[in-house]
């Protein structure tokens, strides 16, 4: 039996671990048996707010384009540009996701998210707009597939 | 969504929620909770296929985490190694210059993998005393 040798440079590969969002489901479901529904929205705006400060910075020099690009850049890093669609006006900007790709790559996992999934969404967009100018409502959101359609507007 | 290509801050950051919540033997907790329901993979994969499970499992996941490694494996000897010259994941973290990083954030791989291997019959050495600059060894033997 030979010897195999495997040597990998970072610029070798794209970054793109989808079994990170299977982890990521893991850590909602435990802090919510572990501890509490309310520890999973707590931690989420502890997280929000501290890696999300300097999209909130720019949320607040540059409007809601802001969130636009942040959700582009995103979609496109998980090779799912075509599920995201946006309607964009300065004092307002909608979100129709067609299809989440973390859930789906959960369901190919066959894993089923936690039940608490959306407050990824839902929890992470409202810190992102606090002491903003604007604010967010999670408009819908199928538990099946990840889909929904979220608005950010002025207050 | 969180992106997968967000994972690693918000995994740092939930080691210091939990660590606010319980101490680090929360923390600890929650990482054997990890490895007894999150990689599977691993598991499944030495089981079948012995020490080349490791060469299997870790050139899937480094590969698709676009790491700096070197990675050998010499089934004769029964030895399995990765030397990691930049940690994808710690290494983010410390590129990332508005959070900290979790104090003891490179522990998670000592304690998530030894779990597995060691329940398998193998030692698991793992040397961390580099991790400050990304960089860390690990290596499986009988």
């Amino acid at each position: 039996m030979a010897k195999e040798v495997m040597e990998r440079k970072a610029s070798d590969n794209k970054y793109l671990h989808k079994d990170f969002h299977n982890i990521m489901n893991l850590g909602i479901e435990y802090i919510h048996e572990k501890y509490s529904e309310e520890s999973v929205r707590e931690y989420l705006v502890q997280f929000a707010s501290a890696y999300y400060a300097p999209l909130k910075r720019s949320i607040i020099d540059k409007g809601l384009i802001a969130v636009k690009e942040h959700y582009e850049k995103i979609y496109a890093a998980e090779e799912a540009s075509e599920a995201i669609s946006f309607f964009y006006t300065e004092d307002e900007l909608m979100i129709n996701v067609d299809k989440c790709p973390a859930v789906t790559h959960m369901q190919n996992s066959n894993i089923s998210p936690s039940e608490l999934y959306h407050e990824l969404t839902k929890t992470v967009n409202e810190t992102i707009c606090e002491n903003t100018p604007f604010s967010y409502e999670l408009i819908a959101y199928d538990s099946e597939t990840g889909a929904s359609t979220e608005r950010f507007y002025r207050k | 969504m969180i992106s997968c290509t967000e994972f690693i801050p918000a995994y740092s950051e939930l080691f210091k929620y939990i660590e606010q919540k319980g101490g680090e033997d929360a923390v600890l907790e929650y990482w054997e909770h990890i490895s007894r329901n999150g990689i599977n993979q691993l598991r499944d994969l030495v089981e079948e296929h012995g020490i080349r499970g490791c060469y299997l499992y870790w050139s899937h996941t480094l590969n698709e985490e676009a790491a700096d490694f070197t990675m050998t494996l010499d089934e004769e000897k029964d030895e399995f190694e990765i030397i990691m010259h930049y940690c994808p994941s710690k290494g983010r973290l410390l590129e990332i210059d508005h959070i900290e990083p979790y104090h003891n954030y490179c522990k998670h791989c000592d304690v998530l993998y030894r779990r597995v291997l060691e329940s398998l019959g193998y030692k698991y050495f793992y040397d961390m005393s580099e991790c400050d600059k990304a960089r860390c060894r690990l290596k499986v033997t009988r």
